[in-house]
This record gives structure tokens, C-alpha cells and sequence, in this order.
């Protein structure tokens, strides 16, 4: 295997992944957690503009509504979003690989019943899902909420990893079941490896790479899913929502993540594209990082992606070949046994 | 007769499943008050009988609209996505090796785009196009009565269309190895000749069967299609009168439409690799 750090793609997604997260954290030392507001830019002592601002060098990405500059925000919102990601992530990986295996060696006489099971799951779009299962979590009631803003985020990323554990484990349970009756682990099993050991000892290191991959895409899926429930107001932390019937705000993001910019600003599309066009951006942004992270992982653990030769065209079959050449081996030392004679 | 039972046994197994699924919102509803409504649960799962009362209650003519718009979309993306990515990989199919791999790169990269931005994006474009020349090309969203097609197809198929173009180069050129392709070459067919009716034939049933993902893929976007168009299709109803009831009949009209025709498709598609010999 290769070095990760050779591959141009696996290095250009781990700089802007780092940029995010070091940067969010970095900038909240440096300029403190809350960004600067700017509500009117004077000229010569008359107000000239008034927020929102429009992208200028001032601030690179514009203010909102409310005059607060979108860079900080970015900046300030990466680290909630990108660790949540990854978690969510973690967590279903963490639960999924012992049931795949399980599946793939253990019950792998009940698997067409798991998989019938599992398969309907693929028809829930998962958003609809997740949204099912947050609302009565991140929606704050009437009350306010019961819960404090870690308390709900740990149990955002736990609901969100267990609802695509069934999908996930059926996976690893089918590429490890496809392993499990290769002919080295059937001689494995004739000598007596019980079905622990071929497990540790030869699926999952078979695996490991396939794994990764699989976290990498699980990381990307729930950045997406992010992105929707955003759109549904349901944002990383619980939403603060306004009660008051008369002057009542719109649902706000409790932390500045990416998913509650993008999904409370989305209406102001026509009028400050600005305002949704920069954290979706800065979605995509993240995500083709994880994608490129992935796909130089993959050419490192793979070798270089080769454009594959033709086979070559033998009159002889290879094992004739075989035969000759041991032919040959034994016919020289005849001889040089002779010599030496 | 096995094959029957077997697939019996998995469409009751999959609206179980669906059922037990659409429960579970009520059993964490009690979350804020700490505590889990075992009861509610257990009673949700008896309201399917009878039959006919629930589809009294929860099954109106304009639930059926909704179902059927939403499906006419989603089907009608995928057909003009299945379409443009074969038409693509031929046309890839048709270059050198190196403008191969660089083609590939871009799609691989363009493939992680988020969904939300396409739309984004595309919405964009047309009130740009909009403002500056005057020509409306179509609306950005529902309003009233009427039903949008262009747009959201557009917007639907993008991303599926690249998934499937993927998909479909790999197949092609896993295909292309392949000897029969080597005799028809010696015997002097022309490159888009074999690729049209030789590669592609064999080629087709492969990516029928992988395509199934992609639709799996796409139920997700259409529901954000849904919403960021403020189209009236059934994902918009449910997120508007979320429960138990609508979840089950929501995710049953896209279950059973798509498992149909994917048992449909295998059925057929096996029987005539069979009769092929290409797998005995």
C-alpha cells in the first residue's frame, strides 16, 4: 500500500476539510463566538446601503438581514456541522459492522428474511425519516426546551446513525457473506477457525478498505441529509422557534451550522441570492473534499488506477506452460548434476 | 412456484416492515415529557383493519392526485436520465482511453454535488435569465392549481443521470473485455456497430439491475424537489399533515409501483438469460 499523503486528491480534501474545522475553531479564539454586525455603511456621513450587504471586500460573502457578516458565521457554524457529520457517521459505523458480520456469518441461513425486512427501509427517503424521528427532539414546545443544546445534539447524531444501521449492516452482511464461501475460508473452516476467528482474522482485514470507503460515504450522505432537514427547519442543536403570534420570528438555529443558515434563508433566494447561495456552496465545498479523500484513498490502496492491458493472446494454455518450464528445471539439473559427476 | 412464494414472502415481509416503520414517530413522541408510548404504538399498528375503514379515513381523491403527479415525475426523470446516460457512455464509449479517464474524473466529482445546490443553481439561472433578457422560461414555482414538468424533471434527472453514467461506463467497459467483443472487432464490425448491438444488449441487464439504487436515491431528492418547488405531490402533503397513516400510504405508493416493476424487470430479464444458456 501506498501513502495516503502521495495522492493529490487524498491531500487536497484533507486541506479543505483541516481549513474548515482548524479555521472554526481558530477564528472563535481570535474574534470571539460572535460575528460583527454591520447594520449601514456612511459615506461622507449619509447612509448609502443598508442590510443586507452584498458581497464586497468588506465582507466576502455579504451580511444578513440582520446586518451580521456571513464569513463569520461560516466560519464560526464549520466546526458544528463537520463534527456532527463525522459523528453521525462514526456512530453507525461503530453499530453496523458487528451486525453486518453477524449477518453475513452467523444468521446467514434467516438472510433473505433480514434482507426483505431491511429492503422496504430503501423506499423511506431518509430525510422524511430523520425528520419523523428529530421533530419531537429539535422542535422546541411551547415550554421551551427540557433538554440542554449537548444533550439534544448527541441524541440528533445517535437517532440519525441508528435509523440506517438495518440498511448499512445488510451491506456489510452481503459483501461479507460473498467472502465468507471463498475457498481459503472454506479450508479455513475444514481445519476448525471457529466463526469468530474468521472474522478477525480474514473478513474484516479483507474489508478494512471497503469500510473506510463506507465511512467516507456515510460522512457525505449525512451532510446531505443535513442540507434537507435544514430546508424542513429542523437544524443541528434544536430550532428556536417563536411563539409570540404577533411579532413571532422565523425558527433559528441555536448554533450558527451551515444547515440553519442554508434553511431559514432559502426564501430570500430571488431577492439576496447571497444569503442560501454561501453555506450551500460551502456544503458542496465539504462534501467533494470527503468525495476526494475517498477517491485518492481508494488509488492509494489500490495502486495506481491502471488502464487495463489486453489479455494476451497464448496459443498454450498457462499450465502448459507451467509444465514445460518445470520440465526444463528438472532436465538442467539432471545435467548439472551429471557435470558435477 | 418457488420463485412465487418467495416473492410473496417478501412483499408481505416489506409492508410489515413498513408498518412497524411508520409506528415509530408515535412511540417517540412523548420524548420531551421523557418517556416512550408503548400503548399508542401498539395501537397504531392495528389501524390497517379493517381495510376498508382506513382507506375511508385516510385515502381521499386528491391523496390519489397527489400520488399520481408525484410518480409522474419521478418516473418520467428516470426514463430521461436512463436515456441521456446511455447516450453519454456511447458517446464516451466512442473516445481514446486517456479522454476516458479524464471524463470520468470530472463526472466523479460532479457526481457529489449536493442536490440543494442544483436547484439552487438552477432556480438562479432562471431568474437571471429572467431579468436580463425577458424571457421566461419557465416558472420557479407552483402556484395555484396548475402543475410544473419542465423544471423539476430537470432538476430531478441531473444527478441520477450522472449516478447512472457511472454505472453504465463501468458495465460498458467491463463489457468491452470481453472476447465475443475481440471476435467481432477481427471480423471488421465497426466500433459503434458492436457497441450498439452487441455490448449494449448485455449490457442493459446489468445496469437494470444496479439502477434500482438510484432509485432509491432519487425518493429522497424528489421530496426536497418537492419542497423547494412547492409542488403538490404527496411528499409536500405529508410533510404538511405529518402522521403515522399518511407516512404508510406515502411510502406504499412508491413501494409498490417500483417494486413491481423491479420484479417485473428480474423475472423477465432472468428468464431470458436462461433460455440464453449465458448463465448455465
Amino acid at each position: 500500500m501506498k501513502s495516503v499523503w502521495k495522492q493529490p486528491y487524498f491531500v487536497i480534501g484533507f486541506v479543505i476539510l483541516a481549513f474548515f474545522l482548524v479555521g472554526s475553531f481558530v477564528f472563535e479564539w481570535v474574534f470571539g463566538s460572535d460575528p460583527k454586525q454591520t447594520y449601514f455603511i456612511y459615506e461622507n456621513g449619509r447612509v448609502v446601503q443598508a442590510a443586507p450587504l452584498p458581497p464586497s471586500w468588506m465582507h466576502p460573502f455579504g451580511t444578513d438581514q440582520f446586518g451580521y457578516d456571513m464569513l463569520a458565521k461560516i466560519m464560526l457554524g464549520a466546526k458544528y456541522t463537520i463534527i456532527a457529520a463525522m459523528g453521525v457517521a462514526a456512530v453507525r459505523m461503530f453499530i453496523a459492522v458487528p451486525i453486518g458480520f453477524a449477518i453475513g456469518t452467523y444468521w446467514q441461513k434467516r438472510r433473505l428474511l433480514i434482507n426483505s425486512f431491511i429492503d422496504p427501509l430503501h423506499y423511506v427517503p431518509m430525510t422524511i425519516f430523520a425528520y419523523l424521528m428529530l421533530y419531537p427532539v429539535l422542535w422546541e414546545p411551547m415550554e421551551g426546551f427540557s433538554t440542554t443544546v449537548w444533550e439534544r445534539i448527541i441524541i440528533q447524531v445517535v437517532l440519525m446513525a441508528i435509523i440506517t444501521v438495518p440498511i448499512v449492516s445488510s451491506l456489510i452482511g452481503n459483501e461479507a457473506n460473498l467472502l465468507y464461501h471463498e475457498e481459503y475460508i472454506l479450508a479455513s473452516r475444514t481445519l476448525g477457525a471457529s466463526r469468530l476467528r474468521i472474522i478477525t482474522r480474514h473478513l474484516f482485514p479483507m474489508m478494512r478498505e471497503k469500510l473506510f470507503v463506507l465511512y467516507g460515504q456515510q460522512v457525505v450522505e449525512t451532510l446531505v441529509v443535513f442540507t434537507h432537514l435544514g430546508l424542513l427547519y429542523l437544524f443541528i442543536g434544536g430550532t428556536e422557534v417563536s411563539y409570540d403570534p404577533m411579532f413571532g420570528d422565523p425558527p433559528k438555529s441555536i448554533a450558527y451550522e451551515w444547515a440553519g443558515l442554508f434553511g431559514s434563508s432559502f426564501r430570500y433566494l430571488q431577492g439576496v441570492p447571497w444569503l442560501p447561495l454561501v453555506p450551500a456552496i460551502c456544503f458542496a465545498l465539504v462534501i467533494l473534499a470527503v468525495a476526494a479523500m475517498i477517491e485518492g484513498y481508494t488509488r492509494a490502496v489500490s495502486g495506481k488506477v491502471k488502464i487495463p492491458k489486453r489479455k494476451k493472446v497464448a496459443l498454450v494454455s498457462d499450465d502448459t506452460i507451467k509444465w514445460n518450464q518445470q520440465q526444463l528445471k528438472e532436465k538442467l539439473q539432471v545435467l548439472r548434476e551429471n557435470e558435477i559427476r | 412456484m418457488k420463485g412465487f412464494s418467495k416473492w410473496l414472502l417478501q412483499l408481505v415481509v416489506g409492508f410489515i416492515g413498513i408498518l412497524l416503520i411508520s409506528g415509530l414517530p408515535i412511540l417517540i413522541m412523548g420524548f420531551q415529557q421523557g418517556e416512550f408510548r408503548w400503548k399508542e404504538y401498539g395501537e397504531h399498528l392495528v389501524i390497517l383493519f379493517p381495510l376498508s375503514d382506513f382507506l375511508d379515513a385516510n385515502y381521499g381523491p386528491h391523496i390519489g392526485q397527489y400520488i399520481i403527479y408525484s410518480l409522474e415525475i419521478l418516473f418520467l426523470a428516470l426514463i430521461v436520465a436512463t436515456g441521456l446516460a446511455i447516450l453519454f457512455t456511447i458517446l464516451t464509449m466512442l473516445c481514446k482511453e486517456r479522454t476516458r479517464q479524464r471524463i470520468k474524473t470530472v463526472f466523479f466529482f460532479l457526481e457529489s454535488l449536493p442536490d440543494i445546490l442544483i436547484i439552487l443553481l438552477v432556480q438562479l439561472t432562471v431568474i437571471m435569465i429572467h431579468k436580463n433578457t425577458g424571457i421566461f422560461v419557465s416558472k420557479i414555482a407552483v402556484t395555484g392549481g396548475e402543475k410544473l414538468y419542465f423544471l423539476p424533471v430537470f432538476c430531478l434527472m441531473i444527478l441520477p443521470m450522472i449516478q447512472l453514467y457511472r454505472l453504465s461506463m463501468l458495465t460498458f467497459e467491463a463489457e468491452e473485455r470481453k472476447m465475443y467483443v475481440e471476435l467481432a472487432k477481427s471480423l471488421g464490425f465497426k466500433k459503434l456497430i458492436i457497441l450498439l448491438v452487441h455490448i449494449f444488449r448485455n449490457a442493459i441487464i446489468s445496469i437494470f439491475f444496479q439502477s434500482k439504487k438510484t432509485m432509491w436515491f432519487m425518493l429522497s431528492n424528489l421530496f426536497i424537489l418537492e419542497l423547494m418547488f412547492n409542488m403538490p405531490g404527496i411528499m409536500l402533503h405529508l410533510r404538511d399533515n405529518i402522521s403515522g397513516e399518511v407516512f404508510l400510504i406515502t411510502v406504499c405508493s412508491f413501494f409498490l409501483p417500483v417494486f413491481l416493476l423491479y420484479s417485473f424487470g428480474e423475472w423477465y430479464f432472468v428468464r431470458r438469460l436462461n433460455r440464453g444458456g449465458a448463465f448455465e
